[in-house]
């Protein structure tokens, strides 16, 4: 294994301890970057070519570059902990173990770009991380490592933690900010971008955990440095959260470089019981499908993009050859279905309608019309809606269909699965 | 406001922490969850009576606090038992027998997904992925996860439990 | 001013205009159901999908304003075939029970699968179901399976009354709208989410099978309901009578007006139509023996001109009503000079002070106080206003004193008074259009036409002068006022009697310097504001 950024702490005892980060070199970065410039932060951050880690894999540097030079009002850093994709949990490691890093990572971007209050939005189920969290965030005030004055440097920065209450869409950033708000979290509307008019109808930056907790050895190392670990367009290493059909389920963190296959061979283990694989969903369950053969693929947003599917969170869920497909498309598709906001009709009336489809098909009345109008139904709805979440959806919708339709049909025409005969799924309709 | 005789009102102290989280904001708005949170902890679960009591301290109408309130999962709006597991049943954790934790659980519990046990201790809901998933399958115990799950596992879990 | 191109079209648009009301200029249609021109937007049911150059996907018309040098395509392959699919996932969960709805006719759902859907139906699953044929107040009903959740009915509740009782609550398919647990939806201005909302959801429960939409007519005017004068179109039943017991105004609608009322009106206003159709006086009656007797207009006529001519000009009293049209007002000015009759008034004061806000209601509830005040239906020298001719009746000064409209016996006076006065007069003589106390008392009674059955012309508060049209025949044997007014002026020989109120409205523009150059004409959709107003004179 590569070299280790964002978990070298995780087997240390007390990693989550200010002394422990500390002796680890914890807040070097940020003392090096007070004495950086703003402009130089983002120098460095848009050499490092690091892009967003939650799921959409936009470069980060790019991102805080859309904030208006000329508002006068604040601006705030909002960091989305609010971990949700099926599949991935590499956020909550980080919260638990590594929170001086979170802390750390944000504050060098707070000051790259002006913002003396920040929200840490963190989702309502992580309990544990949100102790940790919080008690690390109270050691940073009483070192002064946050609040007035940091480290001498004269900046100041404020920070609040604000716990969800159980929704998915909070993951997406302007529902987050819509949540953050105290509203339900239904997305907004862009334009604007929250950039522009974000929380609280204030220039906002959204940033993922992940994201942030990389600034500080970018910062200590450069740019340069991170950019070479990666491809031409990502650098750095990042978090993949492997679960699943495998031996070893966990957190990994690899370069960009490293391929699927290593991942899940090497890493995590294989198949247990030396079964063979079937598909792995490599970006949360978001992203498309690959089959067993699609997964000599370097792990970069473009090269999962080039085969078909998407980075995404880095969530890699892995099914072995007595996965039934169908039954896995029904699952999240009763997921999409239960976690839609219900905002845009095409998302609130088609995830419900796939999943009925779905369970239809699963309960043994299918009908030979189901495949093609699941395809359809997909492609339709898809690029019409408000957020991306439907486009999360329609990734597995199209591609589980679209790479197993034989599984599809067999259900249809037999009433049964062809992988494991007579198995009867419970909980169909149910949601 | 009652609700079978009893008042819905916070302590003075969590008034001070209602005001505190208010002004904590550039929004007051924005503490309704952390107050609705609160109401949670303070009532068990929001009822209509709540719902309208906290939109009294945000000056906002009910039918907006209750819009919030049913659209967040982990909002109660009916009671709830003295414990309350979740268990997830997304693609990892069914992947890895989910639907069977559910079935012992139903069996152990003797009630549906979603209902209390007779005697108020537990209530069991089947939830969407915790993000937990390399401990699959796996539940939400009040504030625990638990992880790879079996049925001793489960056993002692609910013994566990007062 | 943005200057972009629309299906090839160019046009220029004012600053901040979106991309379905800078098409609706050039005539284009771009469908819709969330956006609202009255509401923020809200961007949920993603029909108004057009195409922009340079922009590889399909946006919402709504929330995009008008660019300079934008190119935009609302009929390419990609739009239509956007709008179908958009169609289809708006109407799977929908129960289809047109033939039972209230909207079918006028529904946009309806409409917009003619026109942009036309897909074959293809959902075979259990339909989401959700509350229906809810009471959500006196006047709106909620089926929430047919609603779209446009959120059209929250915003305005949100933003134009700021009274906050709907919400959608649940999320995905599981979303509803409603209202809070014992809530009800009951502010003043409720029956508007019914205007609004684009599908069978919120229907008027008054309105509630009474009539099918395809056999109403409609007609603009402007309500009566108070001194703001809002905009209105009157719906009315004639083709299918049986369908709602006789009643012939099947509902009033708000009809837009910036000036006035935007897009709205009152309950109070949208309701209140009941005494168009009901307890109306249908003949003229003359009291005989302390009888009414239903006479002919010939004989009616023929007894008001000899009362009028038999006393003196001192003796008799004119108390017209700020109800009354422009034109009427004016004709009772000149029936005033004629008799060379100094007693005239117009206000009565209202027995209770009328409901006002700060949005459309005002307290004062006549159409058009306004238009008599500058008209000047005053009492002319020493002559007597409203309050001093009931006296002088009273002490027998007063002998003959002709009403129109008001009900004196219920204003704001001590009734005792008005009834004492009432009884010592020697002749009185009641113009109106619904039975109440005065036709109890009057001598003769003249039955009139109401507002919904006649021409004219009402000035709001503001002064905007703004007319009214003829919806339905007048009742019966009832007339309008004006015509009344215009036989009895020629009776009288003050001239022939005018053949239409525009007629009237002639004279009075050249008669009345505040009515100076407005003609019918000019007054078009939104009416003109008095000429004082307009030259910001005093007032």
């Amino acid at each position: 294994m590569a070299e280790l950024l964002l978990m070298r702490r995780f087997e240390i005892p007390d990693s989550h301890t200010l002394r422990v980060y500390r002796e680890t070199g914890g807040y070097q970065g940020l003392a090096k970057a007070f004495g950086m410039t703003p402009v130089a932060i983002l120098d460095a951050v848009k050499r490092s070519n690091l892009r967003g880690l939650g799921g959409a894999g936009f470069p980060t540097a790019v991102k805080w570059g859309f904030l208006p030079k000329d508002s006068p009002k604040p601006r705030y850093l909002v960091v989305n902990a609010d971990e949700g994709e099926p599949g991935t949990f590499k956020d909550r490691y980080l919260l638990e173990r590594d929170p001086h890093a979170l802390i750390e990572g944000m504050t060098i971007a707070a000051y790259a770009i002006g913002s003396h209050l920040s929200f840490v939005y963190i989702r309502g189920e992580y309990i544990k991380p949100f102790r940790i969290f919080s008690a690390a965030v109270h050691e940073a005030y009483e070192a002064g490592l946050l609040g007035k004055g940091i480290l001498g440097s004269g900046f100041d920065l404020e920070v609040i933690i604000h716990r969800g209450a159980g929704a998915y869409i909070c993951g997406e950033e302007t529902g987050l900010i819509s949540s953050l708000e105290g509203k339900k979290g239904w997305p907004k509307l862009k334009p604007p971008f929250p950039a522009v008019r974000g929380a609280f109808d204030c220039p906002t930056i959204v940033n993922n955990v992940e994201t942030l907790c990389h600034l500080p050895h970018i910062i200590t190392l450069g740019g340069q440095w991170f950019a070479a670990l990666g491809t031409k367009t990502q650098g750095g290493t990042r978090m993949y959260s492997v679960s699943g059909h495998v031996v070893r389920p966990g957190v990994y963190e690899l370069p960009v470089t490293a391929t699927l296959r290593e991942l899940i061979e090497n890493h995590a283990g294989g198949m247990p019981r030396g079964r063979r694989l079937k598909a792995v969903v490599p970006g949360g369950s978001s992203a498309q499908i690959l089959t067993a053969d699609e997964i000599d693929v370097t792990m970069d947003v473009d090269g999962l993009r080039d085969a078909g599917t998407m980075a995404g969170s880095a969530g890699v869920i892995v099914m072995d050859e007595s996965t039934c497909i169908p039954e896995a498309l029904w699952v999240l598709a009763r997921f999409y279905a239960h976690e839609s906001c219900g905002q845009c009709t095409p998302c609130r009336e088609s995830t419900g309608w796939v999943e009925k489809i779905l369970a239809r098909i699963l309960s043994g009345k299918g009908r030979p019309e189901d495949p093609d109008n699941l395809l359809d139904i997909a492609r339709r709805g898809a690029g019409t809606t408000i957020c991306a979440f439907y486009d999360g959806a329609v990734n597995p919708y199209l591609s589980y269909v679209e790479k197993f339709r034989s599984e599809f049909d067999y259900h249809i025409h037999h009433g049964e699965c062809d992988v494991q005969p007579g198995r009867v799924v419970t909980g169909l309709g149910t949601r | 406001m009652s609700l079978a005789g009893q008042m819905i009102a916070f302590t003075p102290a969590q008034l001070d922490e209602v005001r505190r989280l208010q002004a904590l904001y550039p929004d007051p708005r924005a503490a309704l969850l952390p107050v609705l949170q609160l109401a949670q902890e303070a009532f068990d679960f929001i009822s209509p009576d709540v719902e309208q009591y906290v939109a009294g301290l945000f000056d906002l109408s009910p039918a907006h606090v209750h819009e919030v309130v049913t659209f967040y999962s982990l909002f109660f709006t009916k009671p709830v038992g003295r414990h309350v597991v979740s268990v997830c049943r997304t693609l990892s954790c069914h992947l890895l027998g989910a639907p069977d934790v559910v079935a012992y659980l139903k069996e152990r519990l003797g009630i549906e997904a979603g209902a209390t046990t007779k005697d108020g201790k537990v209530t069991f809901f089947t939830v969407e992925c915790l993000c937990a998933c390399e401990m699959a399958p796996m539940m939400q115990v009040n504030d625990r996860y638990e992880g790879h799950l079996t049925r001793e596992k489960i056993d002692r879990i609910l013994e566990r439990l007062e | 001013m943005p200057r972009l191109t629309i299906d090839g079209k160019e046009i220029e648009v004012p600053a901040g205009a979106n991309l379905i009301e800078a098409a609706r200029r050039l005539g284009i249609e771009i469908p819709h159901y969330c956006y609202h021109p009255g509401l923020s937007i809200a961007g949920q049911c993603r029909l108004c999908m057009v195409e922009l150059e340079k922009n590889p996907r399909p946006q919402i018309a709504c929330n995009m304003v008008a660019m300079d040098g934008m190119v935009v395509h609302t009929q390419t392959p990609k739009v239509l075939e956007t709008r179908k699919s958009i169609m289809e996932f708006h109407l799977i969960n929908h129960p289809l029970d047109c033939p039972v709805c209230d909207q079918a006719g006028e529904c946009w759902l309806q409409i917009y699968y003619m026109k942009h859907g036309l897909y074959d139906s293809r959902f075979v699953e259990e339909k989401v179901h959700k509350p229906k044929a809810v009471p959500l107040g006196p006047h709106v009903i909620l089926d929430a399976e047919r609603c779209i959740l446009c959120s059209r009915c929250t915003r305005f509740c949100d933003e134009i009354t700021k009274t906050g009782e709907l919400g959608i609550f649940n999320r995905g398919d599981h979303s509803e709208v409603g209202l809070f647990p014992g809530k009800v939806l009951d502010n003043r201005y409720s029956g508007n989410v019914v205007d609004i909302c684009p599908v069978g959801a919120l229907t008027d429960r008054d309105f509630r099978f009474q009539v099918r939409v395809w056999y109403l007519d409609t007609q603009k005017s402007v309500c009566p309901g108070c001194s703001r004068g809002c905009n209105i179109e009157i719906h009315s039943n004639v083709r299918r009578p049986h369908h709602a017991q006789g009643r012939r105004v099947a509902r009033l609608k708000p009809r837009y007006n910036p000036h006035v009322n935007d897009w709205w009106i009152c309950d109070a206003g949208r309701y209140g139509f009941g005494s168009i159709d009901q307890g109306r006086i249908t003949f003229p009656q003359l009291r005989e023996g302390g009888l009414l007797r239903e006479v002919t207009w010939r004989e009616a006529l023929a007894l008001l001109i000899d009362r009028l001519r038999a006393y003196g000009p001192d003796e008799i009293g004119l108390l017209a009503s700020p109800e009354m049209t422009n034109e009427e007002l004016f004709l009772i000015r000149r029936l005033a000079e004629t008799l060379g009759v100094k007693n005239l008034d117009f206000q009565v004061p209202p027995r209770e002070p009328g409901d006002e806000d700060d949005f459309l209601l005002r307290a004062d509830k006549n159409p058009n106080t306004r238009g008599a005040e500058a008209i000047g239906l005053w009492p002319a020298d020493r002559g007597l206003d409203a309050w001093e001719m009931l006296e002088a009746l009273r002490r027998e000064q007063l002998k003959c004193l002709w009403v129109f409209h008001h009900d004196v016996t219920r204003c704001g006076w001590p009734e005792g008074a008005v009834l004492e006065a009432l009884q010592a007069a020697q002749c009185l003589i009641y113009t109106g259009s619904n039975v109440n106390g005065m036709t109890e008392r009057a001598h003769l009674v003249l039955p009139a036409a109401t507002y919904a059955e006649k021409e004219g012309t009402f000035t709001n508060f503001e002064g905007r002068v703004q007319r009214i049209r003829k919806a339905l025949p007048p009742l019966g044997d009832s007339r309008a006022d004006w015509e009344i007014l215009g036989e009895c002026l020629e009776a009288l020989n003050a001239g022939p009697k005018p053949n239409r109120p525009e007629e009237v409205f002639r004279a009075l523009a050249h008669a009345v310097p505040a009515f100076a150059g407005l003609t019918y004409r000019d007054l078009g959709e939104y009416g003109l504001m008095l000429r004082e107003v307009a030259h910001g004179a005093s007032r």
